[in-house]
């Protein structure tokens, strides 16, 4: 039979037209050039936040930087701290926070876009000083009273940066791009793309160069080398002495994506691994030093980013799903905390677990034992091994619509956190579907949605809420359905806004993803009839017409986006005969649920309350 | 434009194979389509694609999800519009009538599959691909996959027997109480 299968094949005699192909291909690529990410950790969600933002990234924004300020350009991130658990909040300058360490109770931090290294108390959780750092950097590290710097400019270098004077006082090639770093012994131990790991001492001499790949921190008193061909990590001590430990994770743990381990951390004396890419997810594994054994703990959820030992559990970040994940080493249970942003990185100072934000770029000092919103985390489907996930809080017995907080694209759950949690506290369910992938269509969104709440059974009827480019899966989703209580647009994207922006910055790179509805689909949906609407439009003055977008993009642009941008708000407020709109003051750059969540959580909590009358 | 110095020979290597792989799946229309995109989905994580052989697998693990994606928007169109309706598996009018004539039932067996016995089935007799990269496209164990292959095989014996003998008994479903 496998051999009539065989010849069955349908496609046997089928050849692909190469060149009308490639042609193809490179259409594509040519629009979507600028969006792909120059590594898995620089994705730039930041030049989709908002249209305005991308405006004026476009139009140099970074000559506005002043040095030494306290906080440059920082993001607004009102609510974040009068969540529960959450104990400080830490603004860093706008563009992200792109990597993070700690010397004793000093946070060194740097960010994306400026290229700043940022010094904060973690006992005060200020800033206290801020230094322009001539080059991009990737990773940060500290030892010997200084902040090692990695970069991979000019083919790959180590910066040291000498607090005592403010400055870099030594660049150091490394023969590659840098991977990941440590300080160890007295050390800096550095990877680089070439398979390559320097160790180097503190007065910046390349100490030795051996093959293999760092991965993450400290474990059982070694750091862990891993190497590329057989996938065997092994231990390291701080003489530089190799292989005492040897781990084979390629035998003895068939790793999903085969990409092989990619951090490691200590709990419960145990050293847990952490494998996996994207597309395959993240697995955790233990080695027991003891009796040698390496067991598969399973999977956790998708896009987990760094792993550190805390209080005796283990804790996780994940990017994709926004969420801080604790689990106990012990009895393997799992707590799921959504975070209010786009999370980075895990940071243990002070006595204190800290939480660095890629985006809005901030760091949180966290209370884990402070009520820490907790999430229900509901695999709906894993299809493809891409599962729906709605992440569940509140409670189902308050009487209330169901609130479906849509993604804003790759935002997706973090974009909601500090929403979600408030409407949380009055009863009702609050769920946020997440999104691994940020190609889907919105015909896709809807469908997944769909499928989600059907498969999961999170009842109705539904509120539905929706920022950005996620009102176009909203309209569809809402499209010919009875279970409809009530709708609330934030800053809702207009119909044919890419389109429109193509036309106004040729060649943008900050150029948003497609994400777009088709105007013939817009025109076919159903609209929402006397369903209650609410349309919670931007400020003008505060983002087309501000002062930065002007003098990024000229008076005509800017009075061209504006005027298409309220076209849209008005088309989305004329949806239902019983709509209501308001026009969110005093907000930034940024999305309107990030500097105003508290007036999303007003009127979502007033349209609740008014359709469960 | 300028295209990563990985992404030309990615793209010479493979992008016959992935467009059968598109073709076995959604048919020659919208094939191309499908491979323009796993393509170019691929150069824009190109980043992400493991080195060596493991990048074959990468890539039909990226070709896995663009025509699941596909599949999902055929049937979210067809239940807005009713524009679009799907009609079973898509072999018998790729084959052309000559062929799906020679393979009517087998076809005919395969549709009446569960989509994963399909995909299993067509990774390993039709795409070619090896049981560790089977493995890696589906995201399960190689050992999984042995295991899987073996019942997708006589699921699809039984299929064969039932419609060679003329069954025509609707499949066993469990008893509501």
């Amino acid at each position: 039979m496998i051999d009539l299968l065989e010849r069955a094949d349908p496609a046997r005699k089928i050849a692909a037209d190469t060149s009308r192909l490639r042609a193809m291909v490179d259409e594509r690529i040519g629009i979507s050039a600028p969006l792909r990410p120059l590594t898995s950790r620089s994705r730039r969600p930041w030049l989709i936040a908002a249209a305005a933002f991308v405006a004026v990234l476009a139009a140099g924004i970074p000559t506005l930087l002043r040095q030494d300020s306290p906080s440059v350009f920082a993001p607004e991130l009102e609510g974040i701290d009068d969540l529960p658990g959450v104990q400080a909040v830490v603004p860093l300058a706008s563009g992200g926070l792109q990597a993070a360490a700690v010397d004793g109770d000093t946070i060194w931090v740097v960010t994306t876009l400026q290229n700043l290294l940022q010094r904060v108390s973690a006992e005060s959780g200020d800033i206290t000083a801020t230094y322009p750092i001539p080059a991009r950097v990737e990773g940060v590290v500290v030892g010997d009273g200084r902040v090692w710097l990695m970069s991979g400019d000019d083919g790959g270098q180590v910066l040291r940066f000498d607090p005592e004077i403010g400055a870099v006082d030594l660049t150091l090639p490394i023969g590659g791009l840098p991977g990941w770093a440590h300080w160890f012994g007295d050390s800096l131990w550095v990877s680089n793309d070439q398979g390559e790991l320097l160790q180097i001492s503190a007065t910046g001499e390349i100490v030795s160069t051996r093959p293999g790949e760092l991965k993450g921190g400290e474990g059982l008193g070694f750091l862990w080398v891993n190497d590329p061909e057989t996938n065997l990590i092994s231990s390291l001590d701080e003489d530089g002495t190799l292989g005492e430990i040897e781990i084979p994770t390629r035998e003895g743990l068939d790793t999903m994506s085969g990409a092989g381990i990619r951090q490691v951390s200590e709990a419960d004396g145990k050293l847990w691994l952490m494998d996996g890419d994207y597309p395959w997810g993240t697995n955790l594994s233990t080695f027991d030093p003891v009796t040698g054994e390496l067991a598969s703990f399973g999977g956790i959820t998708f896009g987990l980013l760094d792993l550190t030992t805390f209080d005796g559990s283990l804790w996780l970040t994940s990017h994709t799903d926004h969420l801080l994940i604790e689990v106990d080493p012990e009895s393997g249970q799992i707590r799921r905390y959504p975070m209010p942003g786009k999370v980075a990185g895990l940071l243990v100072a002070d006595g204190s677990l800290w939480v660095t934000l890629y985006h809005p770029g901030a760091v949180l000092r966290i209370d884990p034992g402070a009520g820490l919103i907790q999430a229900a985390d509901i695999v709906a489907d894993d299809w493809n091994r891409f599962p729906h996930r709605l992440l569940c809080t509140g409670s189902d017995t308050a009487g209330g619509p169901t609130i479906l907080l849509e993604p804003y694209d790759w935002l997706d759950y973090g974009s909601w956190s500090v929403i979600q949690a408030q409407l949380s506290s009055d009863g009702y369910l609050v769920c946020a579907n997440g999104y691994v992938q940020g190609e889907s269509t919105p015909e896709q969104r809807a469908a997944d949605l769909d499928e989600a709440l059907i498969e999961t059974g999170v009842p109705g009827p539904y509120l539905l809420v929706a920022t950005g480019d996620g009102v176009h899966s909203t309209r569809l989703f809402a499209d010919g359905r009875e279970d409809i209580a009530g709708v609330v647009l934030v800053d809702p994207m207009p119909v044919g806004y890419g389109d429109f922006l193509d036309s106004l910055l040729p060649g943008t790179e900050g150029k948003p993803p497609e994400q777009d509805l088709d105007p013939t689909v817009s025109a076919s949906l159903e609209d929402l009839g006397g369903k209650p609407l609410v349309v919670i439009g931007q400020d003008p003055t505060a983002v087309f017409l501000s002062r930065q977008f002007i003098e990024g993009t000229g008076a005509e642009i800017a009075e061209a986006a504006n005027g298409y941008w309220q076209d849209g708000l008005e088309f989305y407020a004329g949806l239902s005969t019983e709509s209501d709109s308001t026009v969110a003051t005093g907000t930034g750059l940024h999305m309107v649920i990030w500097d105003r969540p508290e007036l999303v959580v007003k009127e979502v909590t007033n349209l609740a309350q008014s359709v469960s009358d | 434009m300028e295209t990563d110095h990985r992404f030309d020979p990615l793209f010479q290597a493979h992008h016959d194979q992935i467009y059968r792989y598109c073709v076995r799946r959604l048919g020659r229309t919208d094939a191309e389509d499908a491979t323009a995109e796993v393509f170019a989905v691929a150069w824009r994580r190109l980043d992400e694609m493991p080195e060596g052989d493991a990048g074959k697998a990468w890539l039909y693990g990226v070709a896995y999800r663009v025509v699941g994606n596909q599949y999902r928007s055929r049937r979210r169109r067809g239940s807005l519009s009713s524009r679009l309706t799907q009609t079973g598996d898509p072999a018998a009018a790729v084959a052309g009538p000559e062929s799906a004539g020679e393979f009517e039932t087998l076809y005919a067996a395969i549709d009446r599959l569960s989509a994963n016995d399909r995909e299993l089935l067509r990774l390993s007799s039709w795409d070619g691909l090896t049981r560790a990269e089977i493995a890696k496209v589906l995201g399960i164990r190689e050992n999984a996959v042995d295991q899987r292959l073996h019942r997708a095989r006589s699921r699809l014996k039984n299929r064969l027997d039932q419609l060679d003998t003329g069954s025509s008994r609707p499949e066993p479903k469990e008893a509501s109480a």
